[in-house]
């Protein structure tokens, strides 16, 4: 933990304020500086850091702003995707309550590369307090001119707007957060046509995770080679911050070199190990909808492919660590409750599957499971993977058919007993 | 043109047509639920999902535009699968009661259940119901039976210019339903049922009133007004059950009003005159065209402007006979009611009678007229003036200047050719058999003129 980190040691009372960005952060030069390399270069820059993006799919953030159509001549959006709600994640709210400044630089660098005014920050709802720190933030910007008709005194017009969300997680997928935006119900659009294209109000729309947003300034003042030599691995550039819940004696947000260690190395040696020295039960490794992992599974390096390899995905970056206190079957039912819960109801295998699934989870959960339940759980599962309008189906479909697969004693254990075999 | 490659055959497209379209032009047909030709597409139901060479996962054919040399399959293994599956997700909080829902025999759901579903259901838990509040006299509402396709949310919004229709709730509990609890306001309302793709929006003009499989179709126009949408009247035993609209990009796309749709049900009440009706006594035929042979000297023949252009033909006829005026009733303007479909004219052929060069009646003074209609229009003011009737009158326009009426046919018993606003000649169809003693017109002229013993 040595090596150098960006944005941990900034994650303290105090440091919000545009003082405290200019002084300690060299804050608002990257700006100018990226003015004046030119929109294209920027873009290259970002290219050559191999920056992915950091809210759970990991696409090259270069390579996205190389998609909006520059010749079109509708007004150019960016929007910033601030509503954090995986269940484990919370690295963004660190970076929205701490460093909001080094969030509108990013924003300011973005909009200038794809040729945006109108920006958004779409803030989940119940981040009333962060919502709070980036207005106040905004606030000093712009008196201090860094926002609105001249950026830095610069011929860069830039607006950013914070817009609440309502607590719908399905609005952290991208189109369903510019319906959201737009004040429309918060369901995820048909694909094609890409936000790219047409994405807020219409324009073409770039949507960026906070984190993403945040590594920008870093790339254009120090230079995409530098970020991409920080990560320790092929195409993955930078540092993560990663989100450790669970039962780690040292839960909270983590900073590591991309791809510097493995799931053993950030439990035990930056986490301080499993509560209660018990034994390991299991990892999720990306936020909530992520195929779960054995103990066995953790020597894989902590990063978006060598997870892929396993079958599993970072997502967010959200470790959640389970012990053997805890009973799988409750946990898997807890969490298609969530999704079933968050499902907006649009397409038919997630309407109708997720719910399915929480059922026959819970009847199983409480020992009332019968032996082809687990066959039956598999099949609705594989009946969602892959074939919803969004993401939102395989979320919820991934982490089931991994828990049965991985786990599968343990639901029988409780088809077999008829209850759960921890319950006293 | 580009081509693409279905099911292994070769189709050409026009780009941006989707996959579902362009199968169907060749003959391959896609299940589909939430996708409708005149709606936005949302690629919701999931049923359309084809397998696309070089795409990993299955696309849905609706909102998949073809490109140059794509190669579709729409029955591979992994595609009827995928068809299994969402039919079985959309079955297991439907509630099955085929046997009393009033669409079975043209549902969708039953169709494809049909044709992609599995015998067996694997689903123990509780069914999802719903409470349904009253929709209004047009729509009766019952969302156990509903597949959230949102056609109907998507109709309200696109096609009637009215958001009345929407989904509350979210996820599993999603519910299709009015803005706040509403009755529905659209005068297209009739619409909903025939897009819903299950018994979840059905009229309640027709429901419980015959099974779909007995009815008899027969496309035609609709006489409403002077657009004339194009129709399918369904009839069975010689009584119309409901009307639907067909498609017809040119005039009605695939929609029709809710007036056009109910207005059949004046034809066959029992108030409909279909006995030749002479001085105060029901007559034969002959008897009452003969008392009328004497009576014709001074008379005006008035036609109205939805009568067919067959039937002006043989009144001019008439009125030549007898030397006598022809000129038109009925209102004589027309324009856009309602930006959708309606017309402020309110007659099947009041362009045609334009295009023909008739003049309009305006108090010409006369011995006897003669007043021929097909049905709504308005009768003109004739004063102490005494007139006969010819066509389809009611009881209750039995004025005392009234002499006699020849009971003739409205636009469910004729053919006939009518012009329609944009001066198209489109052609009604009989569908239900002559009422009572009812005659065309052409047929009476035909008796008057030079009628025998007959009748």
């Amino acid at each position: 933990m040595s090596e150098e980190t960006l944005y941990i040691q900034h994650f303290h009372a105090g440091a919000a304020s545009l003082a405290y960005y200019q002084e300690k952060m060299q804050g608002y030069q990257a700006f100018p500086k990226a003015f004046a390399m030119g929109q294209a270069k920027v873009i290259d820059e970002v290219k050559v850091s191999a920056l992915r993006g950091r809210g759970g799919a990991g696409f090259p953030t270069g390579m996205k702003w190389g998609f909006i159509p520059q010749a079109s001549p509708k007004p150019k959006v960016l929007v910033c995707n601030a509503d954090e709600s995986e269940p484990g994640t919370f690295k963004d709210r660190e970076l929205l309550r701490y460093t909001p400044h080094l969030l509108i630089e990013g924003m300011l660098i973005g909009a200038y590369a794809i040729g945006a005014r109108s920006c958004y920050i779409y803030v989940r709802g119940e981040y009333v307090a962060e919502a709070r720190i980036l207005e106040q933030a905004l606030k000093e910007a712009y008196a201090a001119g860094l926002l609105g008709e001249k950026v830095c005194g610069l011929d860069f017009a830039c607006d950013i707007t914070v817009h609440r969300g309502a607590g719908a997680y399905i609005c952290g997928e991208e189109t369903a957060l510019l319906n959201s935006l737009e004040g429309k119900r918060g369901e995820p659009r048909v694909k094609p046509p890409f936000p790219a294209q047409s994405g807020a109000f219409g324009c073409p729309t770039i949507v960026n995770n906070v984190e993403t947003l945040t590594a920008v300034p870093f790339i254009i003042s120090r230079g995409g080679a530098w970020f991409a030599s920080l990560g320790r691995i092929e195409k993955s550039g930078g540092t993560r911050l990663i989100s450790v819940s669970g039962d780690v004696k040292k839960p909270g947000v983590i900073e590591i070199h991309a791809g510097s260690m493995t799931i053993r190395q950030i439990i035990f040696d930056a986490c301080g190990g499993i509560l209660g020295d018990r034994p390991l039960k299991a990892v999720i490794p990306g936020g909530s909808s992520a195929p779960v992992l054995t103990a066995d599974e953790i020597d894989v390096i902590y990063d978006i492919e060598p997870l892929a390899k396993i079958g599993t995905m970072m997502g967010s970056a959200a470790l959640i660590v389970v012990s053997d206190a805890h009973c799988m079957v409750k946990l898997i039912a807890r969490i298609t409750k969530f999704y079933a819960h968050e499902s907006c109801g649009q397409c038919t295998p997630c309407r109708e599957g997720c719910r399915w699934m929480e059922d026959v989870l819970e009847r199983i959960e409480h020992g009332h499971g019968r032996v082809q339940d687990l066959g039956l759980l598999t099949d609705i599962a594989d009946q969602i993977q892959g074939k919803t309008l969004c993401a939102l189906g395989d979320a919820a479909a991934g982490p089931v058919m991994s828990f049965v697969k991985k786990f599968r004693a343990d639901f029988e254990a409780h088809i077999r007993g008829g209850k759960c075999p921890n319950a006293s | 043109m580009p081509k693409c490659i279905i099911d292994g055959r070769e189709a050409e497209f026009s780009v941006g047509e989707n996959i579902v379209d362009i199968a169907k032009r060749i003959g391959v047909s896609i299940p589909v639920f939430c996708y409708h030709p005149g709606l936005s597409v949302v690629a919701q139901c999931r049923m359309c999902t084809v397998e696309v060479e070089k795409m990993g996962k299955l696309q849905t054919g609706c909102s998949t535009p073809a490109t140059d040399g794509m190669v579709i399959h729409t029955n591979s293994q992994k595609v009827l699968d995928a068809r299994q599956s969402t039919m079985e997700f959309l079955l297991v909080n439907h509630p099955l009661d085929c046997p009393i829902c009033d669409k079975s025999g043209e549902c969708d759901l039953q169709d494809y259940s049909f044709e992609h579903g599995s015998q067996y259901s694997r689903y123990t838990e509780e069914r999802r119901t719903y409470v349904d509040l009253d929709m209004g006299p047009v729509i009766q509402k019952n969302m156990n039976r509903c597949i959230h396709c949102t056609r109907c949310i998507r109709f309200a919004d696109e096609i009637a210019k009215l958001p009345e229709m929407v989904a509350m709730q979210r996820g599993n509990a999603t519910e299709i339903t009015t803005a706040d609890g509403r009755p529905l306001e659209t005068d297209y309302a009739g619409n909903y049922s025939d897009i819903c793709p299950t018994g979840s929006l059905t009229l309640k003009d027709f429901r419980f009133h015959k099974r779909a499989w007995f009815l008899k179709k027969t496309p035609t126009i609709c006489a409403g007004c002077s657009r004339g949408c194009s129709i399918e009247l369904q009839t069975h035993d010689d009584h119309v059950y409901r009307i639907i609209p067909r498609e017809n990009q040119a005039v009605n796309q695939y929609w029709m009003c809710d007036e056009g749709r109910f207005m059949y049900h004046a034809y066959q009440e029992e108030s409909r005159l279909c006995v030749p009706w002479f001085d105060g006594q029901e007559l034969a035929w002959q008897e009452a065209l003969q008392q009328l042979r004497a009576k014709m000297t001074g008379a005006l023949f008035l036609v109205a402007t939805d009568l067919t252009h067959e039937e002006v033909d043989a009144v001019s006829q008439l009125a030549q006979f007898y030397g006598a005026q022809l000129l038109a009733f009925g209102s004589d303007t027309d324009a856009d009611y309602d930006a959708i479909l309606r017309r402020t004219n309110m007659a099947a052929n009041f362009h045609g009678l334009k295009r023909r060069g008739l003049s309009w009646y305006a108090g010409q003074k006369a011995e006897l007229v003669i007043i021929v209609r097909a049905g709504r229009t308005k009768l003109p003011q004739l004063g102490e003036t005494p007139w006969v009737g010819m066509g389809v009158f009611w009881e209750k326009e039995k004025t005392p200047s009234c002499q006699g009426i020849l009971p003739g046919l409205s636009y469910l018993e004729k053919n006939g050719t009518v012009t329609n606003f944009q001066g198209t000649d489109q052609a009604l169809k009989q569908a239900v058999a002559v009422p009572g003693m009812c005659r065309s017109v052409p047929e009476i002229v035909m008796q008057w003129m030079h009628g025998g013993e007959r009748g």
